[in-house]
């Protein structure tokens, strides 16, 4: 019996402590009714514990690696406060984890911004991106690899120098998307494609508003997939994505192997652009252009 | 007493959990017509319960052989059906069909070479079972444990001569199979006992489930069902879900299919990631399928990815 009480004091005293002092720590930010109803199957838990599972790993207190990340990208002393108006929207539970697709919207206070980063925290490549606008943006979207159940992290740096940081936890059925092929070389010959074909779309969205969406074939290599001979496959990933149109430039973007092969960019920009034009280079040094590269500007 | 209780519980707590890891597939066949078995398919998504048989699979006795449908997601799997057969007839099971690559309705193959039964099954997917095989296998384990998949291979086999329509007499018994290319798969097969007129239709029928279309050529589908909804037959039995007696039952695949690829193509058409259409919720139209949102976040992005930049 008194076990029975043990328990329920403890149960009381850990929810109490996970509550405490992180309190600027939004961890309702990134869990949705998605999650409560998406069990997982991998671990077959109930589905509440998931959700207490990810309110603590959201919780950078409890995460092994946050700190570092924190003081490697976004600065040694780095202002950073935690958000929820920063809105992750992707699934909260992945079953190809090769490609997953997410979007960042950013409230009107962000929008005009000096830098924006996207981490995944448990992934042998943490950060996906690091993008420099020079407009204003609304929302950003990519796919991404996930090898592991793992808190995402969009960090926005404002122009007075603090970074604005919105939290979003997901978990993978079938870890692996940077380790394991996205073709298998034990059955298939896994043939590298076209390299650097670029399409560029623009959609109208409201109210004069756009959307810009790019996908560039590339296989995007993380370096961390080994092939049939046990060879490991050397890492190789677009480097640079400079977006631009008759204004001028867009956004400058670093990009890292945690992208999906064909990446797919998606910016949200309040003004339409003219003629949006995209330039690429990869690891291997080469370039790729969406337009004629003589007529350049 | 306290005590007493305890222990109870934990030899109870123990117990069922050795249930689960010893990897036993519990089914049972149901005789829908006389010497036509069928075993259902568990409802939900594959699991460690269930050990991926979660498509419905079944046999058919003639009077001088037994035809199987379908191998089941695991050798284990196809080791138990081939077990519970032989306490029903002592004749040689001598054909089984696979209708198609997906690994619930496939990776009993080895077992049945083993037994040396004849495969049959379309081109189309006994290549895509060779090249996706292995990986696909590696997901399963994965999700699900090693365990279930003692045995487990993906094995290379002969077949390259069958065309189809393909009939087949099992002894006082005619079977006919079917190839319908390009739809659900790349290549469907559907079997009919002639004498019963019952119809497997593998998954070009779900019944209450969501449909899979990573792999569907929409348009052909929607064809199939309609020629299915108009041919004539007692009982058919679909992919997943339960058996089949009135043709109104084909339209909940074809919705289905039709509203995830409307909603595909308006996506492309508009430039929306599939992340913001995941942020809306499951339809309201769809909520009532079984594995409605595991199949809707699984599918659309692939069929997104598929009309996109086509």
């Amino acid at each position: 019996m008194f076990k029975i009480i043990f328990v329920i004091i403890f149960l009381v005293c850990s929810k109490l402590v996970y509550a405490g002092p992180f309190s600027d720590f939004k961890a309702g930010a990134g869990l949705s009714e998605e999650l409560a109803s998406s069990p997982t199957e991998r671990r077959n838990k109930p589905n509440s514990d998931s959700i207490v599972q990810s309110r603590e790993y959201l919780d950078p207190k409890n995460s092994e690696v946050w700190n570092d990340l924190q003081n490697e990208l976004l600065g040694e002393n780095a202002n950073v406060f935690f958000v929820d108006d920063i809105k992750l929207i992707m699934q909260d539970y992945i079953e190809e984890a090769h490609k997953v697709p997410l979007i960042v919207t950013l409230p009107k206070r962000l929008q005009n911004f000096n830098k924006f980063i996207l981490l995944i925290e448990n992934n042998p490549i943490q950060q996906v991106i690091s993008l420099k606008p020079y407009r204003a943006i609304e929302a950003l979207g990519m796919n991404v690899r996930l090898e592991d159940d793992s808190p995402i992290r969009a960090a926005v740096l404002d122009n007075e120098g603090n970074w604005h940081v919105g939290s979003k936890m997901v978990f993978v059925a079938s870890a692996g998307g940077c380790s394991t092929p996205a073709c298998d070389p034990a059955i298939e010959v896994c043939k590298v494609g076209i390299v650097g074909k670029i399409a560029v779309k623009e959609y109208k969205r409201e109210a004069g508003a756009q959307r810009i969406k790019l996908k560039i074939t590339h296989p995007m290599e993380t370096g961390f997939v080994v092939d049939l001979e046990g060879e490991v496959i050397p890492e190789y990933f677009i480097k640079k994505i400079h977006v631009d149109d008759k204004d001028g430039p867009i956004a400058d973007i670093a990009t890292y192997a945690a992208l999906s092969s064909d990446p797919v960019i998606l910016l949200d920009l309040p003004e339409k652009g003219q003629s949006v034009r995209v330039r690429v280079m990869d690891s291997h040094g080469l370039e790729f252009f969406s337009y004629k590269k003589d007529n350049s500007m | 007493m306290q005590y007493c209780r305890n222990i109870a519980f934990f030899l109870v707590l123990f117990n069922s959990f050795q249930a689960f890891s010893e990897s036993i597939y519990n089914i049972n066949p149901i005789e829908v017509s006389k010497d036509v078995y069928v075993f259902i398919g568990d409802v939900n998504n594959v699991n460690n319960i269930n050990g991926g048989a979660i498509s419905n699979t079944g046999f058919i006795i003639g009077e001088t052989s037994i035809l199987v449908i379908d191998a089941g997601p695991s050798y284990l799997y196809a080791s138990k059906v081939i077990e519970i057969i032989k306490s029903y007839s002592s004749l040689p099971i001598k054909h089984l069909i696979v209708t198609h690559h997906h690994p619930d309705h496939s990776f009993g193959i080895s077992k049945f070479i083993e037994i040396k039964a004849e495969i049959i099954m379309s081109q189309p997917e006994t290549h895509m079972y060779l090249k996706y095989g292995n990986r696909l296998l590696r997901q399963v384990k994965n999700l699900i444990g090693d365990d279930w998949f003692i045995g487990t291979n993906i094995v290379k086999f002969e077949n390259s001569n069958q065309k189809f329509p393909l009939n087949l007499d099992l002894g006082g018994r005619k079977v006919s199979i079917e190839l319908f290319s390009q739809g659900h798969s790349e290549g469907d097969l559907l079997i009919k006992d002639m004498l019963s007129n019952t119809i497997f239709a593998g998954d070009l029928v779900f019944n209450e489930r969501a449909p899979t279309v990573p792999h569907a050529n929409i348009n052909n589908w929607n064809k199939y069902i309609s020629k299915l909804m108009k041919s004539n037959w007692n009982l058919l039995v679909p992919g997943h879900g339960e058996l089949i007696k009135i043709k109104e039952k084909l339209i909940l695949t074809k919705q289905w299919i039709n509203y995830i690829d409307k909603v595909a193509k308006q996506a492309v058409l508009n430039g929306t990631s599939p992340a913001e259409i995941f942020n809306e919720g499951i339809p309201a139209s769809l909520r009532k399928y079984k594995l409605a949102k595991e199949t809707w976040i699984r599918d659309l992005p692939l069929l997104i990815n598929k009309y996109e930049f086509e």
